[in-house]
């Protein structure tokens, strides 16, 4: 059991300033009804109290959907190379306002991208950020972090994770990060009763209740059917249902594929190296030079990203990689469901 | 590997030399280091800045310190890039990256060493490797297969090769000047007698060679972690991140791109298409 305070809706406030007056603030904005991950300058833009998941995952405030690499001169047979690393590293931030699900998301992408190389634009703007995660108090009809075991509790990686309780956050630090964050706002908290922290479980379970109504199977446990699966016929009626625009793998809090290319300027004298966010569902995603594309059916393609969830995920970093935000499929245009493809391949 | 892994070293075009009418090899200074330290069988990400980056095979000798050498197909943007600076260009270079031949496990053993095309680029280094350490190893023998007789690369080295190993030709189609062998490479299988116990093959060529020849080296015997392969697929990164060269849990970049058929032939995806 963590270490828990309490803090008012009024001293939260407060808090949004200071924190203002020091670092760089993401948190939920709502715009024409929809709430997004967003950089605030005024603790009025915040809506602490949205439904469900943002539009978008917080993965684009440490892995942007366009990032220049360097940039480069050419001139008289020499080249100069000036590396944006050193930008991003001054990195001071605080995301407020995730959900666990999203924070778990970044634990995975963490397992990914620092590992044996370490992808040093992500680990510097993980290292410049303070999480400061929010539990659900009420989940939306996509959500199923229940199942993927990734919420709605969170067991880590958060600095600090508040919820909820009506006119006051309980918050739960956790880590020493967080721990400076309340010292040095001290006047602004309490310490948590019994009671408040037991209110936070009764509201978790039964939002947890809530999700587990869909009757999902343990999807942290599905590898070895789709294992035995993975010739199954619905991938080919996914495979004839989906569009192959990629919007999942945009939306999805751990998809990381990316494509790099080239963008000279204009005169030639110099350029960018440009990384930009890349579907496994496109048909280039696999082509090589002489034109072989090695998963040119597009069975093969929806499989792949949802196989690289449930069971490549587990050989690469040793669990699922979906984290049951169900942002996928809010959005996919074919009603394509990785519950329900899920659900059936245990089922088969 | 300086602090950013996506950061080129520059390198300077020294040499290039022209292999066939659509192929060139480029040897390459990379600033402050000359050459790399590498084993045979990993591969470099070449920048052409302003076209972008591309995944190729060290053609070069391992035991030269002062430069790397890569073979290069003009096949897209990158490859004509290269192509048009020659000599004196200025290019990027990272890596070196995954995991190439086991050489210390194949000390002992005859190689039977297959190659396709350019695909006998990653081959090179290993062919000088063994041939500077050639009493490491047992019988030795290139089977190499090429379209036709102007596609033939390394011309100089496979006879300088035959001196040390059992070096064997054939080609699609021949020409008038053409008097070997004929067909896809599989055809130098017929006349090889090896004990598949005590060989390592070694392939490296377009897919639909190493599928072939892999079921052909089943049949002759070849359990399936004596049959060794490097595997093309597209690697932006080296690094195992970008995800275009994951096969079914495994990333060729990181985890290959020299795999034993061993330690693919379970995934999921196959990984040996035709």
């Amino acid at each position: 059991m963590g270490k828990f305070v309490v803090i008012t809706k009024e001293d939260f406030n407060e808090l949004l300033e200071r924190l203002l007056g020091t670092y760089q603030v993401i948190a939920p904005v709502e715009r024409e009804g929809r709430t997004s991950l967003s950089y605030v300058s005024d603790p009025a833009e915040i809506n602490m109290e949205y439904r469900g998941t943002t539009l978008l995952p917080p993965k684009r405030f440490f892995f942007p959907e366009v990032e220049v690499l360097f940039t480069y001169r050419v001139a008289e047979g020499r080249v100069e190379l000036y590396d944006k690393l050193e930008e991003v590293k001054g990195t001071r931030r605080v995301l407020l306002g995730v959900r666990p699900c999203d924070i778990k998301s970044l634990e995975i992408l963490d397992k990914v991208l620092i590992g044996e190389y370490k992808d040093p634009y992500y680990a510097a703007r993980r290292d410049g950020t303070i999480i400061v995660g929010l539990t659900c108090n009420e989940p939306d009809e996509y959500c199923f972090c229940a199942f993927t075991g990734s919420g709605p509790w969170a067991s880590g990686g958060f600095d600090l994770l508040m919820t909820d309780l009506g006119d006051r956050y309980l918050v739960e630090i956790g880590s020493d990060r967080g721990e400076r964050l309340v010292n040095l706002n001290l006047d602004l908290f309490k310490a948590a009763s019994g009671d408040e922290v037991e209110e936070r479980d009764r509201l978790l379970k039964r939002v947890e209740a809530e999700i587990r109504k869909q009757g999902l199977p343990d999807l942290t446990k599905v590898y070895e059917a789709f294992v035995k699966n993975f010739d199954a016929e619905l991938w080919l009626e996914y495979g004839r249902r989906c569009l192959a625009c990629g919007k999942c793998n945009y939306v999805c809090p751990t998809c990381r594929c990316f494509d790099v290319y080239d963008e000279p300027s204009l005169d030639r004298g110099g350029g960018k190296r440009v990384r930009v966010w890349d579907s496994c569902h496109f048909l280039s995603f696999t082509r090589v030079a002489g034109g072989k594309v090695f998963r040119s059916e597009r069975p093969s393609r929806v499989k792949q990203r949802i196989y690289h969830k449930y069971c490549y995920g587990v050989d690469e970093i040793g669990e699922i990689e979906c984290v049951g935000c169900g942002r996928c499929i809010k959005v996919c245009p074919a009603g394509i469901d990785i519950r329900e493809a899920a659900k059936r391949v245990v089922e088969l | 590997m300086r602090g950013n892994p996506y950061l080129p070293s520059l390198a300077k075009i020294i040499k290039t030399r022209e292999e066939t009418p659509d192929t060139m090899t480029f040897r390459l200074e990379i600033e402050g280091s000359g050459g790399l330290e590498f084993t045979p069988g990993q591969f470099v990400e070449v920048s052409a800045f302003g076209y972008g980056e591309a995944p190729f095979s060290i053609s070069s000798s391992p035991l030269e310190r002062g430069f790397i050498e890569i073979t290069v197909r003009r096949v897209g943007n990158v490859t004509r890039a290269l192509f048009s600076m020659g000599e004196g260009g200025v290019v990027g270079v990272r890596g070196p990256f995954g995991r190439g031949w086991p050489i210390e496990e194949m000390k002992g053993q005859n190689l039977l060493m297959i190659g396709g095309g350019i695909g006998i680029a990653p081959l090179r280094p290993l062919i000088e490797y063994v041939i500077a350490h050639r009493n490491d190893f047992g019988d030795v023998m290139l089977l190499y297969g090429a379209r036709t007789p102007k596609d033939i690369v390394y011309k100089e080295e496979l006879e300088r090769w035959r001196d040390h190993i059992d070096v064997r030709l054939t080609v699609d189609v021949g020409d008038e000047t053409w008097r070997g062998r004929t067909g896809v490479v599989t055809v130098l299988l017929d006349d090889v007698e090896v004990d598949p116990r005590e060989t390592y093959s070694v392939q490296c060529g377009p897919p639909i060679m190493i599928y072939f020849v892999t079921k052909r080296l089943v049949e002759m015997g070849f359990t399936s972690d004596r049959i060794l392969f490097s595997l093309e697929r597209l690697m932006k990164c080296g690094m195992g991140f970008c995800g275009h060269c994951m096969i079914g849990g495994k990333y060729v970049c990181r985890d290959g791109p020299v795999f034993k058929y061993s330690e693919v032939e379970g995934l999921l995806e196959p990984a040996l298409v035709r």
